[in-house]
Order: structure tokens, then C-alpha cells, then sequence
């Protein structure tokens, strides 16, 4: 197996926000509670489409081909829109 | 064509929550209401596949049914396990091993039952920490990038849970029976946008079990139906699935259900334009309206006048869901893809009163399932 790099900005392909805290375990709920997030896929250059949370300042800065940069690998990837960064 | 296969039973357990009976009763309740359908006794069935999710081994229902020492194998293949059992059932009367063959399917799951692990589905542990492992995300972003795709509002995503309903008040087997208003559902509580609460089925209980003979043992009878193909997949490279920290490939995902769609219409020689009652996979609404397409009963996008213009309902050109599909019968994993035989096998008999379809003579039925399975049969009469 080979190793890619892939590019750390991409589009948002499709995404929704989770509205209710998920089941802990396996969840782990952040310090201050749960506050809805988004999560989606992002479309990278390459054509692979990565699942990542999405954060962002308001929901409706995702939609339409959002372009949103990677900001966290692990541990799970996190990329934000510029409003956000 | 014919796969020179016959259905001459289709029975069902109550659906829906029913605290005095266990899984494993919905499931004998299932196959005893399948053979008194086919006029038959456990003594007459030579062979037997089944299973559950979550409900036990479908073998261990010999000790109830009779001790008369048939092969009867388990079957566990997620949402696709009646649909595999019935196509090992199949296989088995057309190579000539067996005459008669039951498959069986049942579950009995509580309410927020599906309590999915990282661990168990090759994922690191941080996946769920992170709040990923949740199968409704999956549904809402799949529907939320094809409804934005093809130019289709979400408006269509209450309409379906309302015909859903709707119908499943016309069915005395039902769990859910009131009829609910477009616009309730779509007011409902939001669980993964655009989806509501009402948009999606609940974990369910029933059973449902197809008595599946040769044609020669079939044409001693006067009910049957013609099974004239039957097909199920897994996922090609490419496809998107609950659970997929990627989408491999590029371009649109690949579809399992458009696959084993396919391949099943193939068997049976007839095309999805002829399909006069269908059931598809309805986990939530925008399950239903993708499956359409997905399934070849419409170019993709062409469903929001589909359902505008009414014609899955129950007196359109193409009903879907007849019985109320998973929205209304709630979901009971391993019962649902038999569920979905034993209606269209109901339609095509003529024997489905007041959800009746007027004189339908083929019938498609359609499983989705994770981690990418899909089961298919093209029924006849």
C-alpha cells in the first residue's frame, strides 16, 4: 500500500447537521455540553471525497460547493469554511 | 421468462411493539401464517433458510415448529437477510434439492435499539468519539446532496412519509395507522437536516416468512405467484455507505440497489416500465425517493413530478409502499425484506382490500441495506 498526499482544500459535497447529542459512549461530549455540528463529505481536488466534521459560523455557509481547508487530520479530519478560520 | 420457481405462501406477524411475544415468536407466527397461506403443514417443507439481527437463530425454531429433521440454515445479512434467505430458498428449489422451502425473517428491536461500535465496523475509536457513528447522518447527507443535485425541494421528503402513513392506515397489520400531514412531518423535530423525526422508520418488531416451491408443486395450487427473478449484491468500488470515512473514485457513487435491480429485471426478461406495484427500501423518505431512480423506475430528478402528479400513490401509474412500507410498519431488520414479498405477493393475488391496487400483474420488490447489500425480486401472476 502507497501513501498519498492529498490537498488540504476542498468543496463541500454534501453534509448535515447533527441536531441531537449522538449516544455516549461512543460519543464523547465536549467540555461546555453538546452544541449541533455539522458533518459532511469534502470533495478534494483528487476526486476522493472525505468525510470530515465541518465547522463554520452559520450551517448555511455550506451550502453550494462551500470551500472549506483543512484544519485538523486527528482525530478525525475537521475543515472550516473562511469565515470560520 | 420464469426461474421455474413459485410462491404459494406469504404469511406475516403482527408488526410493531408487542410486549407479550418474543422475537423468535414473531418469527414461528410468521411461518406458521405462511403455510396455512400455501395449505400446507411444517411436515411438507423440505428445506429452510432464515435469520435475525439481533433476535436469535432462526434454526432453534424447529423446537417449536417440529422436530422433522430438514436442513435449516441461518442466515445473518444485515437489512438483506430475508432477502438472502428467500434467494437461498430459491436456489434450493432450483437445483432440484428441495420441492418446498420456507425462508423466514424476524426481529423484535426496543425502541432506540442499533447501537453501533467503531470497533466492530473497522473504525478507530476516535470515529465515535467524534459523534460519526451515527447511522442517520449518513441518510441525511445522501439525500441532501441528491436533492440539491437534481434541483428536487425538500417539500417531497414530507409527501412520502405522508403517503406512507396514509397507507399504512389502510393496512390492518400496520405499527403506525394514523394518517399524518405533510406539514406535521416536516415540522417534526430535526435529526439530521433535512430529515426530520416523522421522515424516518423506528426499530420495530414482526416477522414475515415466503413458501417457495417448484412450479410443478406450485400448479396444484391456485394462488400462486411467479417468481421470475431474483438477485442480490454487494457494494462495487466507488458506492457510499453508512459508516465511509471516504467516497472512493470520483464522479456519482455507485449503487448497489441499482445492481441488484438490474440483474433481477434481467433474470425476469421484463423492464421496470412494466412494474404495475412496487415496494422499495423506505428507512426514511428520501430512501424511497432515490431507490426510484436507483431501481430504473425513473431518470434521477424526475421525482419530484413523479409524486407531484401522484403516481405512487396507491391509484398511480406506479404505487410504492403499498402497505406502508418501513415508515409505517417500522423495522424489524430481518423481517422487512420479506415484509416487502409478502405484500407484493398480497397485491398480485388481488387479496390486499381496501389498499388494493387495481389488477396488478408484476411486482418488484427492493432491499438497501449496510454495509452495501440489496436484494430484488420481479414477481408475477
Amino acid at each position: 500500500m502507497e501513501s498519498l498526499e492529498l490537498s488540504p482544500h476542498g468543496t463541500v459535497w454534501g453534509f448535515t447537521v447533527q441536531r441531537f447529542a449522538p449516544k455516549a459512549p461512543p460519543y464523547v461530549v465536549p467540555d461546555g455540553g453538546f452544541v449541533p455540528f455539522a458533518v459532511g463529505y469534502v470533495e478534494l481536488p483528487e476526486g476522493v471525497r472525505v468525510e470530515a466534521v465541518l465547522d463554520c459560523t452559520d450551517f448555511s455557509e455550506l451550502d453550494g460547493d462551500a470551500e472549506v481547508t483543512l484544519v485538523a487530520a486527528e482525530p478525525v479530519p475537521r475543515f472550516a469554511t473562511k469565515a470560520t478560520r | 421468462m420464469s426461474t421455474g420457481v413459485s410462491i404459494i405462501g406469504a404469511g406475516l406477524s403482527k408488526f410493531g411493539r408487542q410486549p407479550d411475544h418474543g422475537g423468535r415468536e414473531l418469527g414461528v407466527q410468521a411461518i406458521r401464517a405462511a403455510l396455512r397461506d400455501a395449505g400446507l403443514e411444517w411436515a411438507d417443507v423440505q428445506v429452510a433458510f432464515g435469520g435475525s439481527d439481533g433476535s436469535g437463530l432462526a434454526d432453534t425454531l424447529v423446537a417449536d415448529l417440529g422436530l422433522t429433521g430438514i436442513p435449516f440454515t441461518n442466515v445473518k445479512n444485515g437489512c438483506a437477510t430475508g432477502g438472502s434467505a428467500l434467494m437461498a430458498a430459491v436456489h434450493a428449489i432450483r437445483s432440484g434439492a428441495a420441492e418446498v422451502a420456507v425462508a423466514v425473517g424476524f426481529d423484535k428491536h426496543p425502541r432506540g435499539a442499533f447501537d453501533p461500535r467503531p470497533e466492530d465496523w473497522g473504525l478507530p475509536t476516535a470515529y465515535g468519539e467524534a459523534g460519526l457513528m451515527v447511522t442517520t447522518q449518513f441518510f441525511g447527507i445522501k439525500i441532501a446532496r441528491y436533492l440539491r443535485e437534481h434541483h428536487i425541494s425538500e417539500r417531497i421528503l414530507a409527501l412520502v412519509a405522508e403517503k406512507a402513513y396514509r397507507n399504512g392506515a389502510l393496512n390492518p397489520n400496520a405499527w403506525r395507522r394514523e394518517p399524518i400531514s405533510a406539514d406535521e412531518i416536516a415540522a417534526a423535530d430535526m435529526v439530521n437536516d433535512p430529515l426530520t423525526r416523522l421522515m424516518f422508520c423506528s426499530p420495530g418488531e414482526g416477522g414475515a416468512a415466503i413458501v417457495v416451491t417448484s412450479d410443478a408443486v406450485a400448479a396444484r395450487t391456485g394462488r400462486a405467484v411467479q417468481l421470475l427473478g431474483a438477485a442480490t449484491r454487494t457494494r462495487r468500488f466507488g458506492s457510499f455507505e453508512v459508516f465511509s470515512p471516504s467516497i472512493q473514485g470520483s464522479g456519482r457513487p455507485s449503487s448497489v440497489s441499482t445492481d441488484a435491480a438490474a440483474a433481477a429485471f434481467a433474470a425476469a426478461g421484463v423492464g421496470p416500465d412494466e412494474v404495475d406495484v412496487a415496494q422499495l427500501q423506505d428507512t426514511e423518505s428520501g430512501a424511497e425517493v432515490m431507490h426510484l431512480a436507483e431501481c430504473g423506475f425513473c431518470k434521477h430528478g424526475e421525482q419530484e413530478a413523479m409524486v407531484a402528479g401522484g403516481e405512487t400513490e396507491i391509484g398511480g401509474r406506479l404505487p410504492v409502499n403499498t402497505d406502508g412500507g418501513c415508515i409505517a410498519n417500522g423495522e424489524p431488520i430481518g423481517a422487512s425484506g420479506l415484509r416487502q414479498v409478502h405484500e407484493v405477493v398480497t397485491q398480485l393475488r388481488g387479496e390486499a382490500g381496501a389498499r388494493q391496487v387495481a389488477r396488478p400483474r408484476i411486482g418488484f420488490t427492493h432491499v438497501y441495506g449496510a454495509p452495501g447489500i440489496s436484494a430484488c425480486t420481479v414477481l408475477a401472476v
